[in-house]
């Protein structure tokens, strides 16, 4: 039997009620029941860092949540950075240093260095390495990853 | 303006949607009442099958269709092979097994239901009865007299078999002074693509039209064979590649699935949507690399290679797929590699197995070969007391040599070195590293108990695969410039490049360029990407394409100015008369003069358009040199990567960016290669590692920053002088990091004949002295 649940969350500084399955993914949850595909899903067990978001201003891998258990939660994902349709100085960031290739893990990357960087300064490349090594990507080899971190340390205004 | 934008570090037009989150990769489109496909998969690596029961499937909450092989089909069509070598006995797979399974993920059978969930569930209930039968999980096993045949087309369980070589081996090995031998493996691993497989299939009840959106790499043959495998005119489907999360070579094969979900949605004349998950896609997506290579190399007393030979066995796994044989062939067409080897003789040897089937992974064989030659050559130094930059130094192939026949043809054309320098670039790349004050350093670290290495590689890539490429190239009536090319990108930034070329062609701001890729209703033609031939062929597609627009916009405004072609200026985007600063007509002007029942050239077609093909059946060949320092931690056998030296030449580039990009990638495929990543299967072929928790992929802790420098020597093969660039990373850094590894250990008597590395393995290797390959 597939049981429901009521949850209400804030997305992005929108809040949803919403009935789900109790066996949703948050991950599911928020690309299909809010269409906010931005968060991607690439290995459902909680180790490539695809899916990252935060949650009450934590980063969370939204496979390994249910839908449920973020009932009254505050999350942000990939879509929520932006604001005024200008860049989120990360993302500017990771424009000007080629830190993407597909962009797939992107959406992780981008919120785990938000967390990463909004509480610190001028942080060294070791412990830059450190805060990406839950995150895979596949393309870019991470050195420009590493330095579009290190240049939003910069040019974010925080 | 002039030409402003080729060779520009440009930031990439693609990104922004990316950041943003808006970009459609397949699961992320919508469409309403689309169904969920999941497969049901052999458990077994080798198995008669008795009997599949879906019943209780098609019984399942929120079912809706259900089918096996004999529910669709008599007579199965086949997975297609689509290059060939004369030796391959048939040993095709089809979409759904029939009789037997070989191998553990073979898809047995479709469930559609209403969500993905349901169809999971339902997967849970399918009954198969198993007669299981002996698996075989390793070539040599499977090669050995007596084993249980898998195909019984294939005797011996070989595939295939052939021998390639020039000169005279024999001689050369009885002249020589000094021979070394070595078996080297390589093991089987894979792209592991962020994005997973996926496929969604649309039947349009009014048009008649099937609609396929495929997480891929080559859209336009993806159409054919489909509608070859599903008996449907070419014409009634269409394939739309949307935004792909890395492909990396293994997206390039038709896959099961591809029939299968098309199939399900003209069955049920509704979308159906499969996205594959992690598990499926390192069961089921394509492997590569698995090699073993008796190799040997006889020298001159001196240091001179007088020739090569050995045998490769490659471990094809349990069926030969669209490309499954481009790996065997590329690796032993690629082992003389840059150098001035005089003879040569090799023999290939594809072996099957009950593992899942091999296809092309970056560099497809290439890394393979470039491996095996490069880790004798190190062994080779070593065994004759010459240091391996001075023994590689004597016998790379001089510049005035070039273009040079290697004498071999690979399945892919014949392997020519078109342009280059290979000692210079060594040269520079053993400068930028430091060598010999690296050697010095060495000696005293390990005075101190510390192990470092450095390891190189010198490799040659096949960059630019033909036969074509197409472009598309349309000013609209507001001046935008559209580009449609047939290339299909994985993330590579072919968006961007194909936008410098065009912008400096018509003389307009990047920004008003658009480029769309991997749609055969947008362009007739198209071959895809894949090869590292993109910026060769579809640059050169969209190079032409864009001068026949610039010729044509100037026949126009000769039309308008009263004058002649030759009396017309292009300048900045403006037509003018030559020498007359006034009145000009701008792209958008042109544009709607063009269009039809305006005020265009009589006989001129309508349109400021045009469409190019760039024809070429010879590739150029890129190459280059990777220098890596790495240390290893006595006690625990860790291998960490301190450095990383690369010295490219891919020609003229038009992004160095983006080429910088494309090498620092390849290089942690190939580094993931040689120190963490394995595909292991047990003795009955049952895959060990199908999460990412067992399946090791490099993060940002396992690399250093790479330094990366180049060397321009243009190709004539194509009209930009451009070679590719994407596999070179991974074909490079294999053998680099393997070389490093077996450097700073060498002193403990450690034979490095295999890869990963892993610290279990390194630690072994410093303890035992030797471990078997």
């Amino acid at each position: 039997m597939d049981i429901e649940r009521e949850v209400t969350l804030t997305v992005n500084g929108t809040s949803y009620t919403r009935v789900v399955s109790v066996r949703k993914l948050l991950c599911e949850f928020l690309r299909d029941d809010l269409d906010l595909t931005g968060t991607h899903v690439g290995c459902e067990h909680g180790v490539c860092g695809s899916c990252t978001i935060l949650v009450d201003g934590h980063t969370a891998r939204s496979c390994l949540m249910m839908a449920v258990q973020a009932d009254g939660s505050e999350i942000t994902t990939v879509e929520g950075l932006a604001k005024d349709g200008r860049l989120h100085p990360i993302q500017e960031a990771f424009w000007e240093e080629h830190g993407l290739q597909c962009g797939f893990c992107a959406s992780g990357l981008l919120l785990t260095v938000h967390e990463f960087l909004s509480d610190r300064r001028d942080p060294s490349e070791q412990s830059i390495r450190e805060a990406l090594a839950g995150n895979i990507c596949r393309c870019t080899g991470y050195q420009n990853i590493v330095k579009a971190v290190a240049k939003a340390d910069r040019i974010w205004e925080r | 303006m002039g030409a402003t934008m080729m060779g520009a570090r440009v930031k990439r037009l693609e990104d922004p949607r990316l950041l943003r989150g808006q970009a459609s990769f397949v699961d992320d489109l919508r469409l309403p009442g689309v169904l969920h496909a999941a497969i049901l998969r052999s458990s077994h690596a080798h198995a008669r099958i008795r009997k599949i029961d879906l019943s209780a499937v098609r019984a399942a909450p929120g079912v809706v269709d259900t089918f096996c092989l004999t529910d669709v089909w008599q007579s199965p069509p086949t997975i297609p092979v689509l290059v060939g070598v004369p030796s391959l006995v048939p040993c095709p797979q089809h979409p759904l097994a029939g009789e037997v399974v070989r191998y553990v993920g073979e898809p047995l059978a479709v469930v559609v239901a209403l969500d993905r969930a349901l169809a999971e569930d339902a997967l849970d209930v399918a009954e198969v009865d198993y007669d299981p039968l002996p698996g075989l999980g390793d070539a040599e096993q499977a090669l050995a007299a007596g084993s249980k045949l898998l195909h019984d087309t294939a005797p011996g369980n070989v595939a295939a078999r052939w021998t390639q070589g020039f000169g005279d081996v024999k001689a050369a090995f009885k002249e020589a002074d000094h021979v070394v031998h070595e078996r080297l493996r390589m093991q089987r691993y894979s792209g592991v693509p962020l994005e997973t497989r996926g496929i969604l299939a649309s039947p349009d009840s009014v048009s008649g039209e099937l609609t396929i959106w495929a997480s891929g790499q080559w859209p336009h043959t993806a159409r054919g064979l489909t509608a070859a495998a599903l008996g449907m005119d070419e014409r009634r489907v269409r394939c739309i590649l949307p935004d792909v999360g890395g492909g990396f070579g293994v997206k390039c094969d038709l896959y099961p699935e591809d029939i299968l979900i098309p199939l399900a949605a003209t069955r049920l004349n509704r979308p159906v949507k499969w996205i594959e998950d992690r598990r499926e896609h390192f069961l089921s997506c394509v492997h590569a690399r698995e090699m073993t290579f008796d190799l040997e190399l006889a020298f001159k007393s001196d240091g001179t290679i007088l020739g090569m030979r050995g045998q490769i066995i490659s471990d094809q796994g349990a069926y030969v797929r669209t490309l499954g044989m481009v790996n065997a062939s590329l690796a032993i067409t690629g082992l003389p590699g840059p150098y001035n080897i005089k003879s040569f003789s090799a023999e290939v040897v594809c072996a099957l197995t009950n593992k899942s089937p091999t296809s092309t992974y970056r560099g497809a064989g290439a890394p393979e070969g470039t491996y095996a030659r490069e880790r004798l050559l190190d062994i080779a130094g070593h065994q004759i007391g010459i240091d391996p930059a001075e023994l590689r130094l004597k016998n790379l192939l001089r510049p005035e040599a070039l273009p040079y026949s290697a004498k071999l043809v690979a399945v892919e054309g014949p392997i020519n070195y078109d342009s280059g320098d290979f000692p210079a670039a060594l040269r520079q790349a053993l400068k930028k590293a430091n060598y010999t004050e690296f050697r010095k350093a060495q000696s005293q670290a390990r005075s101190e108990g510390r192990l470092r290495g450095v390891g190189m590689c010198v490799y040659v890539q096949q960059a630019g695969l033909g036969p074509f490429e197409s472009a598309e190239v349309r000013v609209d009536e507001d001046g935008n410039v559209n580009v449609v090319s047939g290339a299909a990108p994985q993330g590579q930034g072919t968006g961007t490049m194909l936008a410098q070329i065009v912008a400096d062609q018509l003389e307009v701001p990047l920004e008003r360029v658009s480029v769309s890729f991997g749609d055969t209703a947008r362009i007739p033609f198209g071959v895809g990407t894949y090869g590292s031939r993109t910026v060769v062929m579809a640059g050169s597609a969209a190079l032409g394409a864009a001068q026949r627009v610039r010729e044509k916009a100037i026949q126009v405004a000769a039309h308008l100015f009263e004058a002649g072609p030759g009396d017309v200026e292009w300048k900045d985007g403006v037509a003018r008369i030559v020498g007359v600063p006034g009145k000009g007509y701008t792209l958008a002007e042109l544009a709607e003069a063009a269009s039809p029942g305006k005020n265009r050239p009589p006989g001129m077609e309508p349109g400021l358009d045009a469409r190019y093909y760039f024809e070429k059946n010879q590739s150029p060949f890129s190459y280059g040199v990777h220098v890596a320092e790495v240390e290893v931690e006595r006690e625990t056998g860790d291998v960490k990567v301190r450095r990383y030296v690369v010295v490219n030449d891919c020609g003229r580039m038009i992004n160095p960016m983006i080429v910088e990009g494309q090498i620092a990638g390849g290089i942690a495929q190939g580094a993931g290669g040689a120190l963490l990543e394995e595909l292991v299967y047990d003795e009955q072929g049952q895959l060990l590692t199908a999460s990412l928790f067992d399946y090791q992929l490099p993060t940002s802790l396992d690399l250093p920053s790479i330094e990366i420098s180049h060397l321009v020597s243009p190709s004539d093969l194509n009209p930009l002088g451009v070679k590719g660039v994407g596999e070179g990373g991974a074909i490079g850094a294999h053998a680099a990091v393997t070389n490093a590894v077996a450097d700073a250990i060498a002193h403990t008597g450690a034979r490095v004949c295999q890869t990963p590395l892993r610290p279990a393995v390194v630690w072994k290797l410093m303890n035992e002295k030797s471990v078997q390959a």
